[in-house]
Formats: structure tokens, C-alpha cells, sequence
């Protein structure tokens, strides 16, 4: 006897007027695009991915995302990045910016490689992705500031960051960074470049406001105890 | 004439076998009979209750004597439509009834029909007490019986579950790795399933603790001894990738192997000729992609149900796609390839593009204006006077 609430599973549109809802019925799950995931055999899965599977097998699965695609180039990271660049839907013009800025960045250390004595050639690295993941994560805030009313009064108190807002408080640094305190007449992809090869080596101005944040944090530890969750 | 019972009928039947020519004398009284029970049971059809308001209706007997009449009956009308009586079902009843009585009303409500009494009449409770007046149920007074004597009998299994445990512990043979039940691919009961079940109406509350228990019940590691107890009250949830429709392979003159998908994005619709020729070209409304779609994204999702089986240059496309934007049109076509590529796939290859979220039809559309606001979210410019 199989159940039928599959049948009453149409696009899921709201009563009332809500906020934060979306078309899909919350049965739905999200897809896994990766091509490798499938192709573990079943002797090497552990318990938790085996039910996990059994459960997607029994469940509706959402559609998958025009940004995302199972190629080795897709990197949700740099989607969210992209995202996050592009004004008034625009996407073409922000991809192309991040293209561009990823092509300045690998020619930049490839010119240093070829310069470099022999011995210090290995330690240049010049894969572009791995200096935007690297730079992103010498961006990433560890503790955060909530501003907590107490007695009339305001204070900022040190708070624990999630993973999720720790990466966007990193690209939202880095992006304002590039538009409002560099040369007016230098290129977007120009002032990112040399912005991530700067945060790659731990020096530039993004990196110097997650210290002060970092700072200010380490200041205000006596309020630290405002925070009730 | 009216009172002529089924067995004359089927007597009267079996002597002639014949349908067209007992055709107006057996419909009618077949008819008499259908109407006879339609009448008395339209109304009752539709009412859902389960706890029947009031002392019972129907008596078993009663329910039982329907059941002879309508297994007779069945027999009767697949003799009278030529067909095997031993493997008659009710979509077969169904068919053969909406042949006999065409009905002109729109209503599928008012329509004739015939369905087994289970079905039809609410399964009710027989009379709960004696001739004394003494309820038989100990719990009668509480007003849900079988939930509560439900509750009990779970609650029951877990102390007993428990004991069980703290003698394996006494022993020092208790170990947290026992075998545990498998609950992936079933759900619980609904509420109204859990109220059918009981024949009797019990609140959300009441259901919510029910649940509460059982979970309880699980929590136990030695829980595997009721197991039995447990799945009676869960249903299996049914494998989503069998709801796929997957069509046949066709072929053209020439033996070469091809398929056709067709798919929607927003506004934008597009179809696809896949043909299993080997050159992996590929032409959108007479022009070839890479100058229909400039954009890299819109291309990457062309070839993603592609790239993703490994199937890149074994397949030849023709595409026409209309509608929508460069992105929808994009969609549209990536959902109109990977349906097109389900009759070259095997079934896990098919439930493998499904996890991968390619086979499901995207639903988000633009959000529709609302009144009092600009625009979807955007309000109206705030202003203090």
C-alpha cells in the first residue's frame, strides 16, 4: 500500500502573503549535480550516505539551478561571488568581470614565476581558483559584532559567526573595497586582482578590516556575556 | 418483478449465455438492482465520518448480504460483457457500468455506479454494549476507546522493552549497536488513516501525542522486537523514479536510433530531436548553438544532462525553441534533452539524471504584483506625513 501525498505535490503557492517561501512543496530536497557521487560503489558508503540515498530515492527531487552544471570549472563559491557582483540581474557583464579578473590574476604570477630565482619557483602558486579560495578564506571574519540593546543603552558584543556569514561578510568586503576606495579610472577586474593577490598574501585593506573587526571584538570581550543564544 | 433476487437472475443468466439476447430483461432488473442500491446508499457515499453519529445503520448481516449481491452481481455483468468472471476488477466493473448506463450529467458524483460495500457504506462500530447495558470495553467511558486502549498497549511494549534491557544490563550483555528498525522509504500514518483504522474521530492533539509515543518507542536501542507492532502504523512511501514515463526507442529508415523531448521554463518552450548518430552537432532553429547562444552559461546548460552521462559527442540535436529569454529558452531545451535521453538510459541511469535535479520541470515563475505595493516585494516609497 503506497502512499498518495506525491499526487497533491503541485507548485506550492501560498495562502496568505508570505516572506520567505518558495515554489517548491518543503517534501522537495535539493539535487546533487557532481558526477563523482554516483559513482562510489555501494561496498564504500557509510550508513548515513546509504540512508541518505534511500530517502532520495523515495522523495521528490527540486530542478537544478541554470547556474549550476556538473563540470569540473562549476564552483558554487565563485557562483555565490558572481551573484553577489552582479547589479540589476546582469549576469553576463559580472562573469565576464570575474573572467577577466582571473585571467589578470594567473597572468600576473605567471610573469613573477618566470622571474623568480629557481629556488623560490615552487612556492608561487598559480592556479587562479586556488588564490581566490585561499584569499577569500584570509578575508573570512572568525567572530562577528551584534549591536544588543541592555538598559536603554546600545553595545556592540562579540558574537559567533555561521560558516554562511562569515563567506558573505568576505565578499561583500572584498566587492566594496574594489568599488569605493581604489582609482576611479583603474577597471573592476584590475582593482579585484590585485586586491585577492593581496588578501592571498595577507596584506591589502580587506584583510586589515577583518583585523580591526577581529580588534574590536577582543575589546569589547566584557560584554560578551549580553549574548543570551 | 422488483423483488427478484440476484440468484434468479444469475440462474436465468447461466442457463443462456448469451448478453444480447437477455440484454433488455437482465438490464433492467440489473439496473433495478444497481438503482435499488445506489438510492439507498448516494447519500451515505459521500459522508466521511467514521465514529457514525448515532446507533449503527447497517447491521452486519445487512453488510454481509450486499457482499454476496455485489460479488454475484460482478459475476453477472462480466458474463454479460463477454469477459472472464474469475478476473473482473473494479476498473473493469467500472468500464462495463459506464458502457451500460451512459450518463449525460457532469457531476462524477451523481453518475451510476457500482463498488464494493466496503467501500460504500462507512465501516461503522457494532453496538459496544451488552444486554445489560454493560459496555464491553473497559475503557468505554473514556469516550475514544481504541485510541486509548492503543495507547496503552504501546505504552505496554516500551515498559516491556525497557525490562528487557535492564536484564541484558544486569547480565552485562547490553550493547548500544543492536539491530535497529529500518524506517527510510515509510511514513507514519495520517490522521485521517490513524482515524479510519480505529473508527473512531480523535483530535490533532491527540494524534500529535500518538506519534509522540511511537517515536518514543524507537528511541528504545532494543525496539526491534516490536518491530511488527511498529510497521503496522507506517506506510510505505512509493520509489519516485517509477513515475517516470520513459518512451520507446523509435528508428528511421536508415536504422539510426532517435528520440524526441520537449520541455517549458517560464514562458519559453522547446523541442529536441535527439538521433544516436555520433557527430554531436548541434542546430537551434536553424542556426548552430554556439551563435543562438553567445552566452557560456546558456551553453554549459545545453550539454550539462550530457556532460553528466558521459554522452558528449555520441548524440545529434535538433532544437527549436521559442518563448521566454536566452536563460529560459536554455532551461526549456536542457529539460526537453534529458527527457529525450531517457529511452537510451537504463532505469538507474534514469533515477541517477533524477537526483541530479534534471528531470524535474522548474516551477518558479515571475512573483505577480500585489495591491498596495510597487512591485512584488518593493513597497511604496514610505513617507512620516
Amino acid at each position: 500500500m503506497s502512499a498518495s501525498i506525491t499526487g497533491l505535490l503541485k507548485p506550492w503557492t501560498p495562502r496568505l502573503f508570505l516572506v520567505r517561501w518558495s515554489r517548491y512543496n518543503p517534501y522537495y530536497l535539493e539535487p546533487e549535480p557532481r558526477k563523482e557521487v554516483y559513482h562510489i560503489p555501494e561496498t564504500e558508503l557509510t550508513p548515513e550516505q546509504k540512508e541518505e540515498r534511500e530517502l532520495k530515492s523515495v522523495r521528490p527531487i527540486k530542478a537544478a539551478t541554470n547556474s549550476v552544471t556538473s563540470s569540473v570549472f562549476n564552483d558554487p563559491v565563485l557562483s555565490k561571488f558572481v551573484n553577489m557582483m552582479m547589479k540589476d540581474g546582469d549576469k553576463i557583464i559580472a562573469k565576464g568581470i570575474i573572467t577577466q579578473t582571473l585571467e589578470n590574476m594567473k597572468r600576473k604570477q605567471v610573469e613573477k614565476y618566470h622571474k623568480a630565482p629557481e629556488g623560490k619557483k615552487a612556492e608561487i602558486e598559480c592556479n587562479p581558483y586556488a588564490i581566490f579560495h585561499q584569499a577569500l578564506e584570509n578575508c573570512k571574519p572568525v567572530i562577528g559584532l551584534a549591536s544588543i540593546q541592555k538598559g536603554g543603552k546600545f553595545y556592540q558584543v562579540p558574537i559567533p559567526l555561521t560558516d554562511n556569514r562569515r563567506r558573505f561578510l568576505a565578499m561583500k568586503w572584498m566587492i566594496t573595497e574594489c568599488r569605493d576606495n581604489k582609482h576611479r579610472l583603474t577597471l573592476m577586474y584590475e582593482k579585484l586582482s590585485q586586491e585577492l593577490l593581496a588578501a592571498f598574501s595577507k596584506e591589502g585593506n580587506v584583510v586589515k578590516r577583518k583585523h580591526e573587526l577581529h580588534k574590536m571584538a577582543e575589546s569589547n570581550r566584557a560584554y560578551a556575556h549580553y549574548r543570551w543564544w | 418483478m422488483a423483488a427478484s433476487s440476484g440468484r434468479t437472475v444469475g440462474s436465468f443468466l447461466w442457463k443462456c449465455g448469451n448478453f444480447c439476447f437477455n440484454f433488455n430483461t437482465v438490464s433492467s432488473n440489473l439496473t433495478r438492482q444497481v438503482l435499488s442500491r445506489q438510492l439507498c446508499v448516494s447519500a451515505v457515499f459521500h459522508r466521511k465520518n467514521l465514529a457514525a453519529a448515532g446507533p449503527e445503520k447497517f447491521s452486519e448481516e445487512f453488510i454481509k448480504k450486499q457482499v454476496e449481491e455485489f460479488n454475484i452481481g460482478k459475476r453477472h455483468l462480466a458474463n454479460m460483457m463477454g469477459e472472464d468472471p474469475e478476473t473482473f476488477t473494479q476498473g473493469d466493473i467500472d468500464r462495463s457500468i459506464a458502457y451500460l448506463f451512459p450518463s449525460g450529467l457532469f457531476d462524477n458524483k451523481a453518475k451510476p455506479l457500482m463498488k464494493h460495500p466496503d467501500e460504500v457504506f462507512p465501516k461503522q462500530r457494532a453496538v459496544q454494549w451488552g444486554a445489560d447495558g454493560r459496555p464491553f470495553h473497559f475503557l468505554f467511558y473514556t469516550g475514544k476507546q481504541s485510541y486509548y486502549s492503543l495507547m496503552h498497549d504501546t505504552f505496554t511494549k516500551a515498559l516491556a522493552v525497557e525490562k528487557h534491557q535492564d536484564r541484558l544490563r544486569g547480565k552485562g550483555l547490553f550493547t548500544q549497536d543492536a539491530k535497529q528498525i529500518s524506517l527510510v522509504g515509510s511514513r507514519w500514518l495520517l490522521k485521517e488513516e490513524l482515524e479510519e483504522l480505529l473508527v473512531e474521530t480523535i483530535s490533532d492533539h491527540d494524534y500529535a501525542r500518538f506519534i509522540q509515543l511511537m517515536e518514543r518507542l524507537l528511541s528504545l536501542p532494543y525496539c526491534s522486537a516490536e518491530e511488527d507492532f511498529v510497521q503496522r502504523y507506517r506506510r510505505q512511501l512509493e520509489i519516485q523514479s517509477s513515475k517516470q514515463q520513459v518512451q520507446p526507442l523509435q528508428y528511421d529508415q536508415h536504422g539510426v536510433a532517435y528520440s524526441t523531448g520537449d520541455g517549458r521554463r517560464k514562458t519559453a518552450t522547446g523541442t529536441v530531436l535527439l538521433r544516436d548518430s555520433g557527430s554531436g552537432s548541434i542546430s537551434i532553429n536553424g542556426t548552430n548553438y554556439v551563435h543562438y547562444f553567445p552566452v557560456l552559461q546558456d551553453r554549459e546548460q545545453l550539454m550539462f544532462p550530457l556532460h553528466f552521462m558521459g554522452v558528449l559527442g555520441r548524440f545529434d540535436m535538433q532544437c527549436s525553441v521559442s518563448g521566454g529569454g536566452h536563460s529560459s529558452q536554455a532551461g526549456a531545451l536542457r529539460l526537453a534533452i534529458s527527457r529525450a535521453m531517457l529511452s537510451f538510459l537504463s532505469e538507474g541511469q534514469v533515477e541517477t539524471m533524477r537526483q541530479a535535479g534534471l528531470l524535474t520541470p522548474d516551477p518558479r515563475i515571475k512573483e505577480r504584483k500585489k495591491p498596495g505595493q510597487e512591485g512584488a516585494r518593493r513597497k511604496f516609497t514610505w513617507k512620516k506625513r
